[in-house]
Parts: C-alpha cells; structure tokens; sequence
C-alpha cells in the first residue's frame, strides 16, 4: 500500500539539539543517572538499559582510579571492547538509548561512549507452534543477537550475509535481511532490501509487521511470505537460496520466496523417511480440500442435488435432517460459526482452561444441538471433520486462510449448487494464478510446471533426489550437490558378493 | 512505439516474462479444442457416417495435423500474429477488413461457447436458471484471467487439461455394459458417408487457429510445431475413445435421440457415495469452457488493440459487453443451434480455405518481393 511506501523527509531537526539540551531532556526521565565524580568528569546513563554489574565491576573503579588521564588515554585502559569518543550529538543519542554510557570531562567538548548493555532475554524454548517430535528443539527468541546466533551456527560460512536496516520512527527495530550470497538471487535480495527500506512507519513490533508491508499483494487471503520460529527450518530453507527476514524483539522469521505447497509442508517431514513425509503431505491435501468443501458440498447436495445421494445414504440423512427447522446453509452456517467461536474462546484463553472450555463446549453444545433437534448430526460430523481437519495445516497462517475460505465456499453452493462451488473455486484458481511471492510464481512447480521441483512439493523424495535448487527461488547456484560422490559408496554388487 | 503516430502499424514483441515456454502449445493446442462439443458430437457424426464415424475423427483429424503445417508456415514466414501479417500482406485497408472479421470471429465463438455450456446447465442442472446470472458470473471470471495477461490464461489452460483428464476414466463403467458389435461391420459406409462425417467432425477440432493470436507469446516459437503436432494427437486420441465409448454403448438410434452422449454416459457412473455424476462432470466442465472463452476473449481484445488502437483493458471490457448482450438474444434452442451451425460454416471456410489462401498468398507475395 502506498502510503506506507512514501518516503519520508530524512532531516527531522535532531541535529539541531545541542549536547546539554539532549542530557536535560534525558534528565526527565526517572530511570536516567547522572553524576559527577568530583569535578573531574560526569557519568550519565539510562539505568534500565545497562548491566550494573558490567558498571560496577569493571567501568567506575577505573574510572576512579585513573581521574588524571584523558578520554582517549582512558580508552586504552577500559577492559571493555569498541568504546567510542565522539562529539556527534546523534551518535551519543543513539548509544545512550542502547544502552552506552556517557563520559564526560569538564575541558573538553567530545564524549566518551562505553557499551554496557543489559542483555535481558528469555531462555531458548522448545519451539510450541511448530514442535516435531524428531530433530531439533531450538526456537527463536526476542533477542535478535540469539536469533542470529542460532542461525550462524548452523551455517559456519562467510557467505552468510547478514544486511541491517532500521525500521520504525519510534521504535527504531533493527530488521536484518539474510540471505547466503552466491546462492540466493542477487535481484530478489534486492527486492527484499528495497521494499524493507521504504517502509515508512512508526513502530515495529514484530516481523508480521514487516510481512503485511513487503507481501507482494497485501490484500490477498492466501499469505505470501512464510513466519517461522524453528531457526533449522530457517537454515534449511537458506541453503535452498531463499531469503530471511528477522527483526529485533521478535522470535519468528520471515522466509521467501516460498509457494502455495510449502504452506503445506511441516518441516518434520525432512526428518522423517521420504515415503512418509510424502504420504503426510498427501493426507494433509486431502486434509485441507475436505475441510474447505465438506460443508459446502452438504449445502449444495441438499439444497440443490438431492438425486446425487444413493438411497441407502438418502435414508440415514432424512432421518437426521427431519424435524431440523433450518434449510441446509443456515444450519452450515450457525454449526461453522459455532465452531470458530470455540476455536476462538480457546486460544484466548489460557491453555488448559482453553483446552477444557474446548472439549466441554464442543461435546455439550454439539450433543444439546442435535437432541434440540436444530441441527442434523451428519453436518455435526462433517463440520467437526473439517475443522479438524483444518489442524493439519503445519503454516498457522494458512490455516487461518482456510478458516475464512469455508465461508465464501458456503454462499456459492446456496446460490448454484455444484455449480457455484465449482465457480468460486475458478474465483481462487484465477487470483493464484495471478499472485506472486517476491516477485516468484506462487502457484509453481504447477504453474509454470516444473516437473524437476514436484520432488518436494507434492511428494518429498529421498535426499539422493534433491540436487537441485527449486526454481521458483531462480537461485545463482542450482545444484546442490553432485549425487555421484555418495552413490560412489555403493558399488555395483551381485548377490552373495 | 507510439500507436498513435502511426510509426508503426504492428504490436510490439511481447517481453520475455510475459512469454511461456514452447512445450505450452500442447496444452493450449488441446484445450482450446475441447469445449462443449465434445459432448454431444458423436449424435451429429454417427448420423452421417453410422458405426464408421470413428473413422471420421481420424480422417478430420488428419486433414487438421495438415493445416496445422500450413498455419506454422504462415506464421515463420510472417514472424508476427496473424492481424499483423495480414496487415502486412494485405495492407492497411484490406488487412484491417480481414482483421476485424477475425475479431467478429472470435467474439462468436465465445459467444457460443458461453452460451451452450449456460444452456447445458440449464437443461441438466437448473431448468429455472436465468441466463444472464450465470452468464454474467462466468463473464465476471474471464474478466478477472484475462486482467491477469496471457500467463495467467495459459496457466488455466494447463490446470483445466489436469482437471478434465480424470473425467475420462469415468468411461469405464459405461464400458462394463457396452456392445463391440455395434461397430461392426468394419467400413461398410462409402466414401461419401465419411466424408460427411468428416466434414462434421472438423468442426469439433475448431479452436487450434488461435495459434495464429498468441504465436508471438511462445518462447522459441519456431520449436513449439512438435508440441502442437503432439497437442493436436492427443486431442483426436480423446476424440476418439470418446466417440468409440459412445458408439459401443449407444446403439445408432439411441443415439439419434441423445442430445449429450457423455452426460448421458456419466449417468451410468455408480459409486457408493455419489449419483448423478454428471452434476460433478459439469461443475468440472467450467474449467475445460473458462480457458477457451478467455482466450477467445484476449485474442479479439488484442485484434482490438491493433486495429482500432484501443487499449486492450478497454476491448476486453468491450468484447465482454458485446458477448453478455449476444447471449442473452439466443433465448432458446433454435437460436443456439442455428448460430452454431453459422459459425460452424463460416470456421469451415475459414480453415480450409481462407488458411491456404493466406498461405499460398505469402507465398507468391514473398517471391514478387524477392524479384522486385
């Protein structure tokens, strides 16, 4: 959208601020400590953004024990690493709010700053939205500084480029673009730079933030860019020549350019062999097709296509649709929205109250409903089935997207039946067609068929298939390895050999 | 290059991201081929060539493999869409007639398209369905895909080929109760009889001279004649097994009375869960119509664009308007089949007569030249 995109006036007058005015501003504050050591120099720092411990131990005792020195002099003698002496007033603004402190000596017009920064972060967590029961369990946290941390050590390599930029008026959130140079595609990097740099906003808070502004169409349903907090997942998909998004204060990445498939592939299915993880992706397909025609189906087949039903099946649901004072798509819609309102209460609420209220609700209003006679327990089955079967989605994201997909499904079968299924469907199809993932196809290796990347699409072969690069991400370096060297292993022998 | 001006009477070359790769044309060559005739063909050659109307999509088919030749011909030698080689040929005045009857063309052949997959609707699905809604709603999608460029159209190409394969292995059960005697004896109809069916049968294969539109728009064109080749064997092997389905369970005079051979087929479809499978078969059909409409609809919008130097937003939204309006004027049967038995007269032409007479026509054309 464009007014985010509108390049602001750089020059915002801060200049202009003198030293003395910045430090009586910052005098405002309550958590700002300013004093003087006799009249040899004065200490100012905000004390909620420092490490005491770092002050007490290793920076006031020189200080007070080498008061005849100058900065520079006393630069050499702190034990602490890049102190810097400046006269910028920007510069010392900006230190002093990260967490620097200021030194100053009563002669002379620059400053020192000394990095003491409190590193207040949570512990490395097992990941909860994405947990596998195989493979690692590290998941990111909201200190930038781990997250990266977390990512170097999986990829020990100088390729991994690690580009900053500051987004935010207010919250000033450092958004780190990385990406391994050589593999990833020098003009989608610079997409991702260019688009991350014209974000004109005031805060930052997390890096959904960040997706809604660099999405290529930000008023799709389906996203386009794909939030992740397993850092392995992350290095995975860096070494496939995609490109990461992370930011300060948050513990998910971004990761693109990605397809409509990768939204159904949970990164556990790497870790398990290939004939599973294939078979899960084809059950979570089918999955995500049931949970959003299910219920429209049931509306078109009994408002329009009663024929369709064979007799034995026409029975039992006469039998539970009779006496239902509703027509089909009222008691569809009342039964959908019932459950997202369960849905909804339980992941408001703490986990095992949500957990209770879930299972007591769903059990108790379901079973009230059908014994109220308002709605048949065949639509009961089929619209727990589809939300259920909503779950398999491993992208939280896209499940959200299949959530609300239900309810324009639901109208078009009350107004053709078939029909009208078959036409929103058309709907979707055309607007897939059309949408892009950084500037990638979003519906390949369908469209444009890629015959050679359906190997970790629909399917997930065996890693001796999967040479290749995918060629939606138009990497610098396609393959990925020679295969040769490990079928090299096992020679060619008889049996009995 | 400013239309306007008249510095140049031709359309640019498409860019490069907006071309698709050669091996497309099969799909496009296939798809634009397969539309609502197919479901009720067999009725019209089986009544000219009887139990030997097989051999009539063969022959017809034959007989377009050449022209497709031909078409590639026209098309290496003119290295541009057909309206800028006729424009070339024929020169502004001459050209720009021919041109605008090709649009005049295309913009029938959608009309039909939508009109009879609306009627079919209407027959097997919803007698009391007014026209104009579904037209209206079907219109509103090729709107929306043909805004999205000729990608956008090739890609629905493709996914409507993957769609409507899986509806052929619905003749199995048609196949279970069918009767082989039914095409015997082998060739016992003469010479005329085929060439009846023959020339019937042409009709259905309608649609490959879209080539001459989006030519431009294929990578490494020169390479896409093999895929086309290929696309157009494909469609006659569909053609086939489809009319052989119905010849073997239909016998000759129920077949004169069987509007929709394959709805008709898919009825005898029985699985535990579903009856009435032609309402799914049908639903399923949309995406077999849509890419056929949407390229009839790019294609005359592009002719627009070149003849008239009208934005090609503005003659999509035209083309559609004048195909709403004409759909509403066929009310009913007579109409519907009158105008496709017109436009399928005037394509007949089209394909064995005005194809060679272009073909032939460059040909002298570049040997005056060459002289000259």
């Amino acid at each position: 959208m464009n007014w985010f995109r509108k390049k602001h006036n750089p020059s915002s007058g801060k200049e202009d601020l003198s030293l003395k005015e910045l430090l009586n501003i910052c005098k405002e504050s309550r958590d700002f400590i300013f004093f003087s050591q006799g009249d040899v120099f004065t200490v100012s720092y905000y004390k909620s953004m420092v490490d005491t411990t770092t002050v007490n131990r290793d920076i006031l005792p020189v200080l007070t024990r080498n008061t005849s020195l100058s900065l520079d002099e006393l630069k050499k003698v702190l034990p602490v690493e890049s102190i810097e002496v400046t006269g910028n007033v920007t510069d010392i603004q900006n230190k002093l709010l990260n967490g620097n402190i200021l030194v100053q000596q009563p002669n002379s017009d620059r400053c020192m700053l000394i990095p003491a920064t409190s590193k207040e972060k949570r512990q490395i967590t097992i990941p909860e939205n994405e947990y596998t029961v195989l493979g690692p369990k590290e998941c990111f946290v909201e200190s930038l500084e781990t997250n990266l941390n977390l990512l170097r050590k999986r990829l020990p390599i100088p390729e991994l480029y690690v580009k900053e930029i500051i987004v935010g008026k207010l919250t000033k959130t450092k958004v780190v673009v990385v990406f391994i140079k050589g593999i990833a595609n020098e003009d989608i990097v610079n997409t991702v730079i260019n688009r991350i740099s014209n974000i004109d906003i005031d805060q930052v808070i997390d890096t959904t933030y960040i997706t809604q502004m660099i999405e290529d169409n930000n008023s799709s349903v389906f996203p386009q860019l794909i939030e992740t907090e397993r850092p392995d997942r992350v290095a995975g998909v860096l070494s496939e020549g995609k490109i990461a998004v992370l930011c300060d204060g948050s513990p998910s990445a971004i990761t693109g350019p990605t397809t409509l498939v990768e939204f159904f592939s949970a990164f556990e299915d790497y870790f398990l062999t290939w004939h599973v993880a294939s078979f899960f992706r084809l059950i979570r397909l089918l999955a995500v097709t049931f949970s959003v025609m299910s219920t429209p189906l049931y509306v078109a087949v009994l408002t329009f296509h009663y024929e369709m039903i064979p007799e034995d099946l026409l029975y039992t649901l006469i039998s539970s649709r009779s006496g239902i004072p509703f027509p089909p798509i009222l008691e569809a819609i009342i039964l959908e929205l019932t459950i997202e309102l369960l849905r909804e209460a339980g992941s408001r609420l703490p986990s095992k109250v949500g957990q209770t209220i879930g299972i007591v609700g769903g059990i108790v209003i379901g079973t009230a409903a059908v014994d109220a006679g308002l709605t048949s327990n065949v639509l009961l089955i089929v619209v727990a089935l589809a939300a259920l079967a909503s779950f398999t989605t491993p992208v939280y994201k896209m499940s959200n997207t299949i959530r609300l997909l239900r309810f324009p499904f639901l109208i078009s079968a009350q107004l053709l039946g078939v029909m009208g299924i078959s036409i929103c469907f058309a709907f979707i199809l055309i607007h897939l067609l059309k949408l892009k993932s950084l500037g990638s196809p979003y519906i390949g290796p369908v469209y444009p068929l890629r015959l050679k990347d359906l190997k970790d699409a629909l399917f997930r072969l065996p890693f001796s298939q999967q040479t290749v690069r995918p060629f939606t991400v138009l990497s610098e370096k396609p393959v990925r390895f020679n295969p040769r060297h490990n079928a090299a292993k096992q020679t060619d022998k008889d049996i009995d050999e | 290059m400013n239309m306007l001006k008249g510095t140049s009477i031709l359309l640019p070359k498409p860019a490069e991201s907006k071309q698709v790769s050669a091996y497309f044309v099969f799909y496009l060559v296939t798809s634009m081929q397969i539309g609502v005739g197919i479901l009720g063909f067999e009725r019209y050659i089986s009544k000219a060539a009887g139990n030997d109307a097989w051999i009539s999509i063969i022959i017809s088919g034959l007989s377009i493999h050449v022209l497709l030749w031909v078409i590639y011909q026209i098309l290496e030698t003119g290295q541009n869409d057909i309206f800028g080689i006729q424009k070339h040929l024929f020169g502004k005045w001459i050209g720009g007639f021919f041109n605008f009857f090709l649009i005049l063309y295309l913009t029938v052949f959608g009309i039909i398209v939508l009109r009879s997959f609306v009627e079919v609707i209407q027959v097997w699905m919803f007698p009391d369905l007014r026209t104009w809604y579904l037209s209206m709603i079907i219109l509103v999608l090729v709107y929306l895909a043909v805004f999205g460029g000729f990608r956008v159209i090739v890609g629905l190409t493709l996914l409507g080929v993957i769609y409507g394969l899986p509806l052929l292995l619905l003749k199995f059960f048609p196949l279970q109760q069918s009767h082989f005697y039914y095409l015997e004896p082998i060739m016992n109809h003469s010479i005329s009889d085929l060439y009846q069916g023959s020339k019937i049968m042409t009709l259905n294969y309608l649609g490959f001279e879209t080539l001459f539109f989006y030519y431009p728009f294929i990578k490494d064109a020169q390479k896409s004649q093999k895929w086309a080749h290929l696309g157009m064997l494909f469609t006659i092997a569909i053609y086939l097994f489809t009319g052989l389905v119905s010849f073997v369970y239909f016998s000759k005079e129920q077949l004169a009375h069987t509007i929709w051979p394959t709805l008709s087929l898919w009825q005898t479809v029985d699985l535990p869960f579903i009856q009435r499978f032609e309402y799914f078969g049908l639903a399923i059909w949309l995406f077999v119509i849509l890419p056929d409409l949407c390229m009839y609809v790019w294609a005359a919008s592009r002719g627009i664009k070149e003849l008239f130097h009208l934005k090609q937003k503005k003659g999509v939204l035209l083309v559609l308007i004048i195909i709403f309006a004409a759909s509403l004027f066929l009310t009913d049967r007579q109409k519907i089949d009158m105008a496709t038995t017109i436009l399928n007269k005037t394509g007949f032409y089209v394909i064995y007569f005005y194809i060679p007479f272009i073909y032939i026509y460059q040909l002298i054309h570049k040997k005056v030249r060459k002289k000259g």
